[in-house]
């Protein structure tokens, strides 16, 4: 990967980190909501993530776990990809079988079991 | 040489097609009647440059995708894009995708590689429909004025 595009990766990561820390989600009306939850009331599983990270930048970890569990592993998987990315290559990870299946019942899973419980 | 699988016309010294990736090596798949097939020249002259080199077959849009020949790498899976767009669209379409690219590596160590590129297509697709859609009905939505309205509903119904 070339420097560049790490600059500005990274660029892009304080900006987005910086707005998030500053504003609110809960009391700023300019980021995007989920329409999926404005329709049926429904949480999507992806549903929390904006306010989970701005829960986590001001380290109320426990918030962010609260809002969006799946945030965690989410970030375990980014992380354990960076030192892949970073050599320009593909993560192992991403290209086994059990990684694809796993993602599609984590996923499912999450989505059914955070409107049941 | 044409490709066996998509006729796209690649040089003769190619061992994977530039259009789709898939081996050309013969045997791969009874290749169509050659009409422009020529054969290859007994030694290359020395200046000659090929115009399109060989190269990995990973060359679609995948943005991390860009893989050595290793094996399990040569077929773009799209998981990534699938997982971004089911939490950020929040649409069923991205658990379409997140199954059809689970697919591709399961083909692939089945050592099915025509289905896995075609799992690996059709999970692009449904990346790009679940994007599309997920795109379009939040900007209708934020248009409209959506939050509002169904807020008004939630109230009225709450009333009753």
């Amino acid at each position: 990967v070339k420097p560049w595009r790490i600059a500005s990766a990274l660029v892009l990561v304080l900006a987005g980190g910086w707005v998030l820390y500053t504003f609110p989600p809960v009391t700023t009306p300019y980021y995007p909501r989920c329409v999926f939850k404005q329709v049926t009331g429904y949480d999507c599983p992806g549903c929390g993530t904006t306010r989970a990270l701005h829960a986590l930048l001001h380290g109320r970890v426990a918030d962010a776990f609260h809002l969006n569990a799946m945030l965690f592993p989410l970030m375990a998987c980014a992380l354990a990809a960076v030192p892949s990315v970073v050599r320009g290559r593909q993560p192992r990870f991403l290209s086994r079988p059990w990684f694809g299946w796993g993602s599609f019942v984590v996923i499912v899973a999450w989505w059914i079991g955070r409107n049941v419980i | 040489l044409n490709c066996p699988y998509c006729s796209t016309s690649n040089l003769d010294t190619a061992s994977i097609c530039v259009n789709c990736g898939r081996p050309l090596a013969a045997g791969a798949a009874p290749p169509p009647p050659t009409q422009s097939y020529t054969p290859p020249p007994p030694a290359s002259p020395p200046s000659y440059t090929p115009p399109v080199p060989p190269r990995p077959p990973v060359s679609h849009s995948a943005p991390i995708g860009q893989g050595g020949p290793a094996a399990g790498a040569q077929v773009p899976n799209y998981l990534v894009q699938s997982i971004l767009v089911t939490l950020c669209c929040c649409l069923p379409f991205g658990v379409v995708a997140i199954i059809f690219a689970a697919q591709v590596n399961s083909k692939l160590a089945a050592g099915d590689y025509a289905g896995a590129v075609d799992s690996s297509q059709k999970a692009k697709m449904w990346c790009w429909i679940a994007f599309g859609i997920g795109l379009a009905v939040t900007l209708i939505w934020m248009a409209f004025g959506g939050v509002a309205f169904m807020q008004g509903i939630r109230e009225a119904m709450a009333n009753r």
